[in-house]
C-alpha cells in the first residue's frame, strides 16, 4: 500500500513516452488522467455507436433529446452486462487453461479494447463528426499496439507490484 | 438487524449484495471504467438511498449554516460520489494489493502512536477508515483492534469484518460496538497488554452509553466508551482521520493526543474536558472535509436539540 507509482502509466503509448523521456515504463493503474481520459473516451465511443444504431433519423427534437438522455443510462447498464459477459468469457478461458497468470481486470481490458475498437471502426461509416471520433480512437489504439511491441522488444513491459 | 434468512435484504441499500459486487468489481473491472461507473452508481444510490440522502441534507444545513438547499443536494451527491470511490479503493487495496499514495499530517503524533504501549485511536466515519487500519498495521507492524458501529444487515457485517481482517493480513481484529460489558473488559485487557484499539467516536447507536457533548452549536450524544477506557487504562486518545485527497491518494491526519484526567472525583467531570477537546477536533475536521463525512445513519446531529 505504501508503494507510490504516482505519475506512472498503464497504457503502452504513455509508458513508451515516459521511457523515451528517461522515466519509468513500469505499468501502474494509479494515473488519474489516464483513468478519466480512457474511461470517458470509451464511454463516448459506445454512446455514439448506440446513438447511430438505435436513433431513427425522422424524430422530433424533444423525443430525440429524451432518447439521448435515456441512452446515457442504457450505456451504463450495457457496461455492467458487458463486464459480466466478459467475466464469463474469462472464466471459460481459464477453464481451458489460457491466461491463468494474467489478472482478470487486464483480460477484461483487452476484451474491452477489442469491442470498443470494433465500435470505433463502425463509426467510420457515420457522419463526419462520428468518423472523426472513431478515427481518433483507432489511431490511439494503433499507436498503443505499436508502443506495446516496442516495449516488449526493449524489455520495458514491467508490471508494478506483480 | 436483518437476519441472513431474508433474501430481499441482500439487495437493500446496505445489503451484502453491493459489498459482494464491489469485491467482484475490484477483481474484474479495468481501472478506467471506474470514473463512469461511479458516476452512475452514485446517481442510482442518490435516488434509492433516500433516508441517507435526507440525513446528509440535514447535516449539511447544520455544518454549513446559510447554505442553499438546492446546492446542498449537489453536495450530497458529492458525498455519495466520494463514498463510492472510498469503498471501491478499499476493496482494490484489499483484493488487488494495488499501490496507494499517502501523505501524513501530524507525523510526530503518528510516530508517537506507533511506539505507544497501548493507545486508543479515536476516529470518525470519515474518508477511508478501513484502509487506515490496514495501513497502520502495515506501517508499524502492530496489531490493531477495530471497534465498529454495528451494520443493519448481519451478512454485511460479517462480510465487512472478514474484509477488514483480510486487508490487515492478520494484524486487524474487528469487534462490534454493542451494548454489554464484555467487549469493554476485552478492550481494557487489550490496552493493558499494549495493543492499539481504534474506535469511531462520532456517533452512538442503540442502547450504548453516551455522553452529552456540543457539536456545531448542537447538543449531541457521543459514545463515552473511548473516554472511559482511556481513563481506566490510563492511555492517551489519538484523533486520527484518513481523508481521500485524490485518485488513489490519501491524507492521514493525526491530531494532538487527548488525555483523560483521573482525579478520583466525579467521573463525568474528569471526562468533560477530553470530550470537549474531541468535539473541537471533530468539528474542525467535519467543517473542513464535510464531503467525506459518511454519517448516513439516523439519530445524530440533525436529531438533536439546538443548545
Amino acid at each position: 500500500m505504501n508503494r507510490n507509482h504516482k505519475g506512472a502509466f498503464y497504457f503502452p503509448l504513455f509508458r513508451l513516452l515516459a521511457m523515451l523521456r528517461g522515466g519509468n515504463a513500469i505499468r501502474s493503474e494509479s494515473n488519474a488522467v489516464e483513468a478519466w481520459l480512457v474511461g470517458l473516451m470509451s464511454y463516448l465511443i459506445h454512446y455514439l455507436f448506440f446513438a447511430a444504431l438505435l436513433l431513427p433519423g425522422n424524430i422530433t427534437v424533444w423525443r430525440g433529446a429524451l432518447l439521448l438522455v435515456a441512452l446515457a443510462f442504457w450505456i451504463w447498464l450495457f457496461w455492467l452486462l458487458l463486464l459480466y459477459f466478459n467475466s464469463l468469457i474469462i472464466r471459460l478461458l481459464h477453464l481451458c487453461g489460457f491466461f491463468r497468470a494474467i489478472p482478470n481486470r487486464r483480460l477484461q481490458s483487452a476484451l474491452w479494447g477489442i469491442l470498443t475498437t470494433a465500435m470505433a471502426w463502425i463509426l467510420l461509416d457515420g457522419s463526419p463528426a462520428l468518423r472523426e471520433v472513431g478515427a481518433i480512437w483507432l489511431v490511439a489504439a494503433a499507436m498503443n499496439l505499436a508502443a506495446a511491441m516496442i516495449l516488449i522488444f526493449s524489455n520495458g513491459a514491467r508490471v508494478a507490484g506483480k | 438487524m436483518n437476519s441472513s434468512g431474508n433474501w430481499t435484504s441482500r439487495f437493500a441499500v446496505r445489503g451484502v449484495f453491493w459489498r459482494e459486487y464491489l469485491d467482484w468489481a475490484a477483481i474484474n473491472l479495468p481501472f478506467y471504467t471506474y470514473p463512469v461507473l461511479h458516476f452512475f452508481m452514485t446517481l442510482f444510490f442518490f435516488f434509492f438511498a433516500a433516508p441517507a440522502r435526507r440525513i446528509l441534507l440535514a447535516h449539511l444545513a447544520i455544518i454549513l449554516p446559510g447554505s442553499s438547499g438546492a446546492l446542498n443536494y449537489l453536495r450530497v451527491f458529492r458525498i455519495f460520489h466520494n463514498y463510492a470511490w472510498t469503498i471501491s479503493e478499499a476493496a482494490i487495496q484489499k483484493l488487488n494489493k494495488e499501490e496507494f499514495a499517502y501523505e501524513i499530517i501530524g507525523g510526530k503524533w503518528l510516530d508517537q502512536l506507533g511506539a505507544a504501549p497501548g493507545a486508543i485511536v479515536l476516529t470518525a466515519h470519515m474518508g477511508n477508515y478501513d484502509l487506515g487500519a490496514a495501513l497502520f498495521a502495515e506501517k508499524f507492524n502492530r496489531a490493531i483492534r477495530v471497534v465498529r458501529a454495528p451494520e443493519p444487515d448481519r451478512q454485511t457485517e460479517q462480510h465487512l469484518s472478514a474484509s477488514l481482517e483480510k486487508s490487515g493480513e492478520g494484524a486487524i481484529k474487528v469487534d462490534y460496538n454493542t451494548a454489554g460489558a464484555l467487549l469493554s473488559f476485552d478492550l481494557l485487557n487489550a490496552l493493558r497488554r499494549g495493543e492499539i484499539v481504534s474506535i469511531q467516536g462520532d456517533r452512538t447507536e442503540g442502547d450504548l452509553v453516551a455522553t452529552p457533548a456540543q457539536l456545531f452549536g448542537r447538543n449531541v450524544r457521543l459514545p463515552d466508551g473511548p473516554f472511559v477506557l482511556a481513563q481506566v487504562a490510563q492511555v492517551p486518545l489519538y484523533p486520527l482521520f484518513i481523508a481521500r485527497s485524490g485518485y488513489r491518494s490519501y491524507q492521514i491526519v493525526v491530531r494532538e493526543p487527548i488525555t483523560v484526567l483521573r482525579s478520583g472525583r466525579d467521573r463525568e467531570l474528569d471526562l468533560a474536558p477530553a470530550v470537549a477537546n474531541w468535539c473541537r477536533v471533530l468539528e474542525q475536521m467535519i467543517a473542513e472535509r464535510w464531503d467525506q463525512w459518511f454519517a448516513f445513519a439516523p439519530g445524530f446531529l440533525a436529531d438533536e436539540q439546538k443548545s
